[in-house]
């Protein structure tokens, strides 16, 4: 049956050329209507690091995964449809470094291009290295290609088909590929959730089989040895709840772009709060299978046992997060020797990323197997298309035209674009290679995000709202959020890790209870850092003229025109909605 | 724009509702294959679902012409908006 999910793939691929009716290779033309921009919104964001990394976490964390859309992404999304939307687009800033530009200066720019141009190469990398991994794993080419092999070519594979269709098609391509993607990778999950559900008897059979903090959103966050994710609730809400997820939504170009794409303003702040309203309920598509995967435990075939253990065999203390039943969840095994890896305590580790491929296997009948494969393929190209158009943008208009060549023809450009998703898509594939050293994805995004995202939210936000913030202000802050970030991770380190990739590398001065919460302080320092930063310098050194900033910041602007709109039309009344649904799903998992 | 992403959305899914409600049909009588998924037949079921959506997607996006509606121009034929 996997023919047949050869065959989908074709039809994208078909439907992907026949779409190249973009006249606008980077902007798609600025035409796209507000509903199909919101779906490629979220579906840009739902690569690899999410429908993998959100299970993988879900298995590992519990229903506290939700927390990343809950509060990692709803409250952002909102803020960024409602508030910072009406100067990205009522700017006709290209993109996120050139709004940079018009607002301050030539310099910040430069080191928000030259930053983001490296995120989205690595997340691109992520994506494809999650992806050939996956397959390899799963051994969907057995048989076809010699197996040392299928790592290599599933990259190359996937490589070439992202390249094609972006190529081809520029970000019009993309994002339509992206809203099919969307309903594909929800075609292929719904079924799972609720077989499974079924299977493990509902939610209420989940909250029997497991600790009750694996399925309460907020209980033990006062401290951070109570909860699974080893966060205290003030580096939760202000690292990831504030700093990251602003940071993410509100400045990252790559979700920015696709509400760029919107055909007016109104449509353009819609998209959105149109994003939010799907990306509420994807913790039910893609952390419960997680849950669910860890509750299953004997239904066919494989028996598993159920241990409730707190202590390892051999006495040694588990750490919190792997108190609880391992279901389905397969032990990671060492691809040199096959050999079952043990932490340094001599317990098995899991390997949790394979939590969703495992369910589509257990519970998927032939037929329907190809199409779970596919959506969870479809994700992954999603990903990577997303940071792949974004790279081209960003090289093209912020790097190459401010840069290199100022001078050149709209077809030079056009062909500079086609060239950067070529480059754009071979560095991914180093990106790849060098991405290797995680057990968790999404860890190792989070850290590159920390890196790199947290202090710019610092930036725009006193950009935008703070008329007396210079061009000198915000590049010291943002370099000096930036080098801030990279001091925190290298003085500071998770327990349990290695100096190195994890941090310490420089000393170690201070020991966090989890990866995770040495990534949100990380993101909290770089903040704060930089806010005062920008904030001191700005007040040493000469603000631009008050006419020069009209439609650039907040105070100057005049309010965006919403006469004309019923009042079930207006952006803010989308956000209340959203908002209100945000706080019932919150208490009800609370 | 020429092309509604209804359509598309559409086709994909009339073609693959289409092949796995068939597979269903054909592999219902076989406990086998279902025992994975409890005996409940995954395919014919999800798939006619897909189809039935994929049936609105492609019917809404050919009906709804409203690219070629000269009453209400798009915001990109107006000349106003800010291109590049």
């Amino acid at each position: 049956m996997l023919v047949y999910f050869v065959f989908v793939l074709g039809i994208g691929f078909a439907l992907k050329r026949y779409m190249r009716t973009s006249n606008d290779f980077f902007l798609a033309g600025r035409s796209i209507p507000a509903w199909v921009c919101g779906l490629a919104f979220i579906s840009a964001n739902l690569g690899a690091q999410e429908v993998i990394g959100m299970g993988a976490s879900g298995a590992k964390y519990g229903i506290i995964t939700s927390q990343f859309y809950w509060i990692g992404a709803i409250p952002a999304m909102v803020f960024v449809g409602v508030f910072m939307m009406p100067f990205y687009y009522g700017s006709k800033a290209r993109s996120v470094p050139e709004y940079l530009r018009m607002r301050f200066d030539e310099k910040t720019r430069a080191v928000n291009a030259f930053s983001f141009a490296v995120m989205t190469i690595f997340s691109s990398g992520i994506s494809m290295y999650a992806m050939a991994l996956l397959i390899q794993t799963l051994g969907l080419f057995h048989g076809i290609i010699p197996d040392q092999y299928v790592f290599h070519v599933s990259i190359i594979l996937s490589a070439v088909i992202v390249l094609g269709y972006i190529f081809l098609g520029g970000l019009t391509s993309a994002i339509y590929n992206e809203v099919l993607q969307f309903f594909l990778i929800v075609a292929g999950f719904a079924p799972l959730v609720w077989i499974g559900l079924r299977n493990v008897g509902g939610w209420e059979g989940i909250k029997r089989t497991l600790p009750s903090n694996m399925t309460h959103s907020w209980q033990g966050m006062a401290h951070a040895s109570t909860n699974t994710l080893g966060v205290e609730w003030v580096g939760l809400a202000m690292g990831l709840g504030f700093v990251l997820s602003f940071g993410y939504w509100c400045t990252d170009f790559l979700v920015i772009q696709r509400a760029m794409a919107a055909d007016s303003e109104v449509s353009a702040r819609r998209v959105p709060l149109i994003a939010a309203i799907p990306k509420m309920f994807f913790p039910f598509l893609v952390i419960l299978p997680g849950l669910i995967a860890i509750t299953v435990t004997s239904h066919m075939a494989t028996p598993h046992t159920a241990v409730f253990a707190t202590k390892a065999p051999n006495g040694h203390a588990l750490p919190l997060d792997e108190q609880h039943p391992h279901g389905i969840i397969p032990e990671k095994m060492d691809a040199i020797t096959g050999k079952p890896v043990l932490d340094t305590n001599g317990n098995p580790v899991y390997n949790y990323d394979l939590a969703i491929p495992v369910m589509l296997l257990h519970f998927f009948p032939t037929g329907i197997l190809g199409l779970g494969l596919t959506a969870l393929l479809a994700s992954f190209m999603s990903g990577m298309a997303g940071n792949v158009t974004a790279f081209n943008t960003v090289w093209t208009y912020d790097i190459y035209q401010a840069y290199i060549n100022k001078k050149g023809t709209d077809a030079h450009y056009l062909w500079m674009g086609r060239m950067a998703t070529v480059g754009g898509v071979v560095l991914s594939v180093g990106a790849a290679y060098a991405v290797t050293n995680f057990n968790n994805i999404m860890d190792a995004l989070q850290l590159v995000f920390s890196i790199v995202n947290a202090p710019l939210f610092a930036t725009f936000l006193l950009g935008m709202f703070w008329k007396r913030t210079t061009g000198h202000g915000a590049f010291t802050g943002l370099v000096s959020g930036t080098a801030a970030a990279l001091l925190h991770h290298g003085l500071t380190i998770p327990t349990d890790a290695l100096p190195g990739m994890h941090g310490g590398w420089i000393a170690i001065v201070h020991h966090y209870p989890s990866d995770m919460a040495q990534n949100f302080w990380t993101a909290i320092f770089a903040f704060s850092v930089n806010l005062i930063v920008t904030v001191v310098v700005s007040l040493a050194t000469k603000p631009r003229e008050e006419t020069e900033l009209v439609g650039l910041v907040y105070s100057l602007t005049p309010k965006p025109e919403e006469g004309h709109l019923t009042w079930y039309q207006k952006p803010a009344t989308l956000a209340v909605a959203v908002l209100a649904m945000l706080v019932v799903l919150n208490l009800v998992f609370a | 724009m020429g092309l509604d992403i209804r359509i598309p959305l559409g086709l994909i899914f009339l073609i693959t509702g289409g092949m796995m409600s068939v597979y269903g049909l054909i592999t219902r009588g076989n406990a086998a294959i279902y025992e994975k998924s409890m005996g409940i037949n995954l395919n014919l079921t999800w798939g006619a679902i897909m189809f039935v959506f994929g049936l609105i997607m492609f019917l809404v996006g050919r009906r709804k012409k409203w690219q070629d509606d000269p009453v209400d121009p798009r915001p990109w034929e107006r000349g106003a908006g800010p291109r590049h």
